[in-house]
């Protein structure tokens, strides 16, 4: 008896241990978020094509600056719009809700709401510059073998993520991470009713300021399988993003080198 | 295909209800996930074979436009023809360190067989928009020379804070406010702007560099924009995290000071909330546009009407979750005609004629109150199609202005149908325009 018992503690020590040692499901999105997003003031490319029924139907091309808020730790973006030709240097500043678009043909400076879609595909940023850990709380749904974005087998973690700040566009995500590394393989975003409005694929991992990071998202819409959206990225660049860049005013002077 | 898209058999019976659903359910799982699978497998196979196509951004941004343009008079008359080819050209370019220069210039080359708004018989029309050297001194602190286009206010249709608004529209090629924010003279200037976290200040000094407006066809109008000097101060703070006004100050020889307020604020996920408002002592419209006294009615000889006076444009903006934007926007002009006046006022053609010239001039309305409505709907069942349509309400004389357009765009080429009908009494605001419809065609070409 005393020996099954003394058996007993230390199996429950050794449970113990092991779960003090594995990281939690919210470090383990943390992790992830720090696999997407640099952890000091960036500049980016990216380029956006859309297909439906594939055909390719649109494409952009966007150059972002992005800067966490010391305050909350989300990101606050400035997207400078390259192409086409029509949309030429328009932009975008986002800070949360706080949304702006700046024409420099009229000068206007225009407050959005976030239902407001300008310009197409832009909105498909908040799947890739946003850190989820910041505003939902992720439980581990499981370990499973998933398809990633090459058609590859791969362990991942599957974390549950449940929406636990009111603004955000995702009632709750289901999320892949490659268990040994944390990357993020795929994801599928949700609204309240459970309706599946897209499902995202990391991939084309590539070594980007000092990490692998996915240089590429494949965004398939939930609705409509057949309307396809990819993502690249590049021209990674850790660079000043000043305070004073942030806000309306600064919109008519933004004149990146 | 998902099993939402199936949709799920009616059964009669209830009891058979919950043993079908869960029979059906637990066929259609695997399914539904090998099919998911099949749609992830295809898309990403589509990721497989795009292309790399990196896009630089360019320094100039040019384009053409050819437009056709049919319209019929108020009342019985000969349909008229009209053509426009323009060249819009921006150049924006980082020069040096810290030196950034912009110029952007316009030319309209119109032929019509009668006469078209803005330009009659043939003509051609230079607007040189902005020339700038701008100089940022410290990511803080910046100072412009050259004429800039200032615009100021968060108004749709009506923008009350614009103050350098006045006398910049030198070729008219479409009512839609849009357009008339983007094709005008900027202003001759020295800016300057300093900048903290959530705001700025900017001072403005704008000389007098000529007298009189000029027609000719490539004169840089200093006359039409810098006939007096003068000034603008303005401020904006965020206040709180959604909530950033502007106030402003601005005035000049022989303009009286006006102070200026502008903010916007998100009410949910879909509306945003807007206010404009100017106001200061000054003269009415009538009183400002110097009617020769002799042609006005008895009624409106008024003498020095100086008082407090307000200009304001209020609405909100809603969209829909299929991405089509409404605004609707309440605007008023307290030095413009209210009913009684402006009826007055049309019993006496010359002024009447002479009061709307100046009122367009300074692109402000000629009566106290408007609504404006506007609707933008983009791919309208078909992708790149674009409908906006807007209607100007004069709340004086219950005249109209209507405005439709569908836009199709292609990567390099947009093409444009438009349509406009003015109606009203014959000497409403927009019952005297001499148009009733107009009809007009648009491509447009970029480089």
């Amino acid at each position: 008896m005393k020996f099954n018992l003394v058996l007993l503690f230390s199996a429950l020590a050794i449970v113990a241990a092991e779960a003090l040692a594995a990281p939690s499901a919210q470090e383990l999105l943390a992790q992830s978020d720090a696999v997407r997003n640099p952890g000091k003031p960036f500049s980016l490319t990216t380029s956006l094509v859309e297909y439906r029924n594939s055909k390719q139907v649109d494409s952009n091309t966007l150059t972002v600056y992005s800067k966490a808020d010391t305050k909350s730790g989300q990101f606050r973006s400035l997207i400078r719009f390259v192409a086409p030709a029509r949309d030429a240097n328009k932009l975008m500043l986002k800070n949360g809700n706080d949304l702006w678009f700046f024409d420099p043909s009229s000068k206007a400076s225009i407050r959005l709401s976030p239902q407001q879609r300008l310009l197409g595909q832009a909105a498909n940023g908040d799947v890739v510059t946003v850190n989820l850990a910041l505003d939902y709380k992720a439980e581990l749904a499981g370990e499973e073998d998933v398809l990633d974005g090459d058609r590859q087998k791969r362990h991942a973690y599957k974390l549950a993520l449940a929406a636990s700040t009111p603004d955000v566009t995702y009632h709750h995500i289901e999320m892949w991470l490659d268990s040994s590394n944390s990357r993020p393989v795929k994801a599928r975003f949700f609204t309240e009713s459970g309706q599946l409005l897209k499902t995202a694929y990391y991939r084309r991992y590539q070594s980007q300021l000092g990490v692998e990071r996915p240089t590429e998202t494949v965004i398939i819409d939930g609705l409509d399988p057949n309307w396809v959206t990819v993502m690249r990225f590049g021209d990674y660049a850790f660079r000043d993003v000043p305070e004073v860049w942030l806000q309306r005013d600064y919109l008519p002077r933004f004149k990146p080198e | 295909m998902g099993l939402r898209k199936r949709g799920l058999p009616a059964f009669a019976g209830r009891i058979w209800v919950p043993v079908a659903a869960t029979l059906l359910i637990s066929i259609a799982t695997p399914i539904v996930q090998a099919a998911e699978s099949d749609d992830d497998d295809a898309a990403l196979s589509l990721a497989d074979k795009t292309e790399d196509k990196a896009e630089k951004s360019a320094d100039w941004h040019v384009y053409v436009e050819g437009a056709l343009r049919e319209s019929s008079r108020q009342g019985a008359g000969l349909a008229l023809h009209g053509q426009r080819l323009s060249l819009d050209a921006r150049y924006d370019a980082t020069i040096a360190p810290s030196l950034r220069a912009v110029f952007a210039d316009r030319i309209d080359m119109f032929r019509s067989d009668a006469s078209v708004p803005g330009a009659s018989g043939n003509q051609s029309v230079s607007t040189l928009k902005e020339a700038y050297l701008s100089w940022q001194a410290a990511p803080d602190r910046i100072a412009d020379l050259g004429r800039i286009n200032v615009r100021n206010g968060v108004g749709v249709g009506y923008n009350p804070t614009d103050f350098f608004r006045a006398g910049a529209v030198r070729s008219v090629v479409s009512l839609d406010p849009s357009s008339l924010r983007e094709n005008r003279l900027g202003s001759a200037m020295l800016r300057g702007q300093a900048l903290w976290e959530g705001g700025s200040v900017t001072g403005i000094f704008s000389p007098k560099l000529a007298s009189q407006p000029s027609g000719a066809p490539f004169s840089p109008d200093w006359g039409a924009t810098n006939n007096r000097d003068r000034w603008q101060m303005a401020l904006g703070q965020k206040v709180t995290e959604n909530l950033s006004p502007q106030w402003l100050l601005s005035g000049g020889a022989g303009l009286p000071t006006q102070l200026g307020f502008n903010l916007s604020a998100l009410v949910n996920d879909a509306t945003v909330v807007y206010v404009e408002w100017s106001g200061g002592r000054s003269p009415s419209l009538l009183t400002q546009a110097a009617v020769n006294p002799f042609t006005l009615p008895a009624a409106l000889r008024r003498g020095d009407d100086s008082a407090f006076r307000s200009r304001l444009a209020s609405g909100l903006t809603y969209t829909t979750t299929s991405n089509i934007t409404f605004t609707a926007e309440y605007e008023y002009n307290g030095a413009g005609l209210a009913q009684s006046d402006w009826n007055a006022l049309a019993r006496s053609p010359l002024a009447y004629a002479a009061y709307r010239a100046y009122a367009a001039t300074l692109q402000d309305p000629p009566t106290r109150q408007a609504l404006f409505l506007y609707a933008l709907w983009q791919d309208v069942g078909i992708r790149h199609l674009d409908l906006t349509a807007f209607m100007r309400y004069d709340v004086e004389d219950h005249s109209r202005l209507q405005w439709l357009e569908a836009r199709y765009h292609w990567p390099k080429v947009d093409l444009a149908l438009q349509a406009q009908l003015n109606s009203g009494t014959p000497f409403s605001n927009y019952g005297a325009l001499p148009e009733r419809r107009a009809w007009q065609t648009v491509l447009r070409y970029y480089f």
